[in-house]
Formats: structure tokens, sequence, C-alpha cells
């Protein structure tokens, strides 16, 4: 309990001091609750994501960092590993590859990542996977360009 | 807290008071806004300072905002602090005898005593590194306006007098500024002075317990100049405290290099020559990143973020080359048991401890340099 506060504190100081570091994430704290973060990150150029902000809800357990935070999209997003509806991220360092070296900002790194690089093998998002999996490049980045739009682009007007 | 709410409550009104009185006496409108600008900077960083206490940086970068005019005589006294340093610690039996007495704390003495150090200080100004009578006379009103922050603060007898000492050295150098600034023999702005100076002895507290309280064997392997010197003002701070705290300081060859050894002189690094230079090897790519400045600098423990003490720093449970606490370790040992630099699971065949108590970074630095070597 009082190291994972402890190491929580630590990382909201070094995301503070290095804000301008990397200008693709940006860590927000919860008020009232250090065990709660919401993070918003750019979409990787390049990918079908490009130009959307996305923003993630990030649960830290007590455990931390024994234990790897919950991480989810809020805003909704086509890809194979990203379930559509609850936004649940399958990643193996959110899982079995945690390590407790792991920082919340290196977590927003890993799925910036994981956006540029989907992993169509072991897919949340079946459509998006199938898609992939078949070889239908163009059908699945039409696809996550327009969900991009939808969701994570200001709205026009 | 008394004479932080004194000189809070002087500060403006002795300083407009001043400030119009200079404007009459002498038509120089250009040293005169100076002067004013000099003052409105350093108490916008005094009660700045006030607000959040601590802030290392700001009590630093003081020194170099405030002396507009003056910024190559504030070098050059920073240059040359040992040599005033050694002088004041001649006259060390004065100033305990300064010290005792004045801590009966009085407004207007502080402001005599300062008023005539510095008059003093006037008539050999810009001559003050040559010249001990100046310096003598700013050391002992320096003392003194230090002495009512020593009465008032309530931390121990260590870092009271330390910190009333490390006053003192900042003190002097605000002096010398003064005197750069106030060449045409102006003193009627005195109380604003010796309103800064206190504010600046605030600021310059929490400046020295760092200081103390540095680790004198991780001072001793970081190679660079500016450690260096830090650390042998530290020593100088023991020594004038007339304390031995712990025997290890005065072991230190930096000791020595405090007073009297030029800038020019080869650096730590080259007598202690082997260890010193494997462990920069060790600290300066060789390893993975987790350790990078693990053995240069006091580091936290990744994981829990608590201080690594010597125990951990002489633990090493993972080939790769990952640290931690003996604490998170037992924790992860318990849990799933790898190592989280590298994800491997931990052997206990690997585990390096030192045992006996040695020199324990000295003999990491040398297996970390070997096995990197390779």
């Amino acid at each position: 309990m009082q190291a994972s506060r402890a190491r929580l504190f630590k990382e909201y100081k070094e995301v503070q001091r290095e804000k301008a570091v990397d200008p693709e994430i940006q860590l927000i704290c919860d008020d009232s609750n250090i065990f709660k973060w919401t993070a918003l990150i750019k979409g990787p150029s390049e990918t079908p994501y490009e130009g959307g902000v996305f923003q993630l809800a990030l649960v830290v357990p007590e455990q931390y960092p024994l234990q790897p935070p919950q991480v989810r999209f809020l805003t909704k997003i086509f890809h194979p590993n990203v379930h559509f509806k609850s936004g649940e991220i399958c990643l193996d360092i959110l899982k079995t590859a945690w390590s407790p070296a792991w920082t919340l900002q290196s977590v927003c790194r890993a799925i910036i990542a994981l956006m540029a690089h989907p992993e169509p093998d072991s897919p949340l998002n079946c459509d998006s996977g199938n898609l992939l999996r078949s070889g239908d490049i163009r059908g699945y980045q039409s696809m996550a360009r327009m969900y991009t739009r939808l969701a994570a682009m200001p709205k026009k007007g | 807290m008394d004479s932080d709410s004194i000189a809070n409550a002087s500060v403006p009104a002795s300083k407009d008071s001043s400030k119009e009185f200079v404007k009459k006496k002498r038509g120089n409108n250009r040293l005169a806004k100076l002067k004013q600008c000099k003052m409105d900077a350093r108490r916008e960083q005094w009660l700045s300072q006030v607000k959040n206490k601590g802030s290392k940086e700001e009590s630093n970068g003081i020194v170099g905002c405030v002396s507009f005019s003056s910024t190559l005589s504030a070098i050059c006294g920073r240059e040359n602090r040992s040599l005033g340093s050694r002088e004041v610690r001649s006259r060390g039996d004065e100033k305990e005898g300064g010290l005792g007495v004045h801590t009966a704390n009085s407004e207007s003495r502080v402001d005599n005593s300062l008023v005539s150090g510095v008059s003093g200080n006037q008539e050999s100004r810009k001559s003050w590194s040559q010249s001990s009578s100046s310096s003598s006379s700013t050391s002992t009103s320096t003392s003194t306006s230090t002495s009512t922050s020593t009465s008032t603060s309530t931390s121990t007898s260590t870092s009271t007098s330390s910190s009333s000492w490390c006053c003192s050295r900042s003190a002097s150098e605000e002096e010398e500024e003064d005197d750069v600034d106030g060449d045409d023999g102006c003193v009627d702005d005195w109380e604003a002075v010796a309103d800064a100076l206190t504010a600046d002895n605030k600021q310059h507290q929490p400046n020295s317990e760092p200081l103390v309280e540095m680790d004198p064997a991780l001072v001793d392997a970081a190679p660079s100049e500016l450690v260096n010197k830090e650390a042998a003002l530290g020593a100088s701070e023991m020594e004038h405290c007339g304390e031995v705290k712990g025997s290890v300081e005065n072991n230190r060859a930096w000791r020595l290099d405090d007073a009297f050894r030029p800038p020019c002189l080869p650096t730590l690094s080259k007598q202690y020559s082997f260890p010193l230079n494997s462990e920069r090897c060790c600290a300066h790519g060789a390893v993975t990143w987790p350790c990078n400045g693990i053995i240069s600098q006091p580091s936290p423990c990744p994981i829990c973020c608590e201080d690594l003490d010597p125990t951990d720093y002489s633990f090493l449970p993972c080939l790769c080359g990952f640290r931690l606490c003996l604490f998170c370790y037992k924790r992860i040992l318990e849990a799933d048991g790898r190592c989280p630099g590298c994800r491997k699971y931990y052997d206990p065949q690997n585990v390096e401890m030192d045992a006996n108590g040695g020199p324990p970074q000295y003999r990491l630095a040398r297996s970390f340099s070997m096995s990197t070597r390779f």
C-alpha cells in the first residue's frame, strides 16, 4: 500500500517534470485518488489512427508495481487487440509479461506501439482481426480510420 | 518565525522609503532603477521561497538573478569562495564568540553590525579577496545577522550550526555584490539590505542540509568538479562546527582541497584512479538503463522508490544488473520471482551479496566492469 503510493507519487512528479518530453502522451492523475489516472495518447502517424486523440483509463492496484495497472480505452477504437465495446486491451505486458520496472508512462508508450503494430492472431475485436488475417489491409484501415474520425477527432462544425 | 514576520512587515516600507531617499539624494535615475529592480527581484524570490521552502534550484538561482551589474564579481566570488572561507575559518574563534554574544536577537543590533561591517568593507572594497581585515569584518557582521535565524530555528544543534555557517557564507557573497552595486558610498538603504539578508538566510537554509547529509562515499564517487567543491565546502562546515561527524569525512583528501587547493590541480578521480574509473565505466554505458547512475549518486529503488541503503547497494540479485532493495526483492520472490529488468526467473546461485561488510562499491564496481566487458 505505502510502497505503491510512494511509487505513484514519484511517477507523478516525473510526469510533471517531463511533460514536454513525450508530446504523444498526456498522463493526468485523478484529483482525489492517485490510483486512478487518465491518459490521452495521440494516434501514431502513418496508421489509420493518425490525427486522433484516444483516452485511456488506468486503474492502479494496491499491489502496484508488482501487479500491472488495468488499462482500457475510453475512446472507441477499431483495433484487433482492443475490445470494441469495453475498451479492454489485450497486451502481454499488461498481463503476464508485466514487470515492476515498467511505469504508467511506459505502459502508454507500449499501447501506442500496439496501435501501430496490431497483433491479429490474438484478437479481442474479431472483425478487425479477421480483416487483417484475411489480408484485407485496406478494409481494416478504412474501418479504423472511420472510427478514428468518428470517435477520436473533434467534431466538425 | 519572529524574524520572519518582522522582515515581512519591514521589507516594503523600508524599501519604498529608501528608494525615494535614494532618488532625492542623487538624481541618478539609472542606478536607482537598478537598485529598485534588484530589491524587487530579491523580494519576489524570497516571497516565493517562503511559499515553497526547500526548493534548491531557486536559492541557487537567486545569486545569478540578483546580481545584474555585478555578475562578473559574483562569479569571481564563487571562484574564490574557498579562499574566503579559509580566512573566515582562521577567525573561527572570534566568530564563535560573536555567535554566543549575539544570540539574543535584536534587529537594531543586526543592522548596526551590518552597517559597520559593510562600511568597513567600503574602505577596502574591490580588493576583498586580499585584505583579511575586510573579510573578517564581513564575517563577523554576517554571523550576527545569521544568529537571529539560528536562534529562531528549531532544528537540532548540528544542523543549525552548520546552516548558520552556510548562511554566513552566502550572506557575505551577497554583501560583496552590494558593495559593487552601491559603489558610490550610499549607505542609506542598509535596512532593506538587512531584510534581504535575513530573507536570504531563509533561502539558503534548505540548501545546507543536503550538503551535510550527503553520503560521503557517494560524494567521493562522483567525479565532477562541482560536487567536489560542494563536498569541500561541506567538509569545511564540519570543521568549523568543531564536530567530528563521522570520521570518514576527515579522512577524505578533498577536505584538504577545500582551502589550499587551487582549482587547476588534478581532481580526486585521479588519486583514486582504479575504483573510480571502473565505477565510471560502469555508470556511463556498460550497464543497462536501470543501473545508470546508481553508483555515482544516491538513487532510489526503481520499484518502491525508497532510497537504497548500503546493504542494498551491495546486493545484486540478477546478472542483468538490475538493482532493487531487499524488501522489493523479497516481495517479488514471493510473487512471481522474476527479475524486473530482464523478466528471467531469479536464480539464487547468481545472487551476489557482500556479506563481510567490506567496501561494497569497490567490489561491485569491479565485478560489474568485468562482467560487462565480455
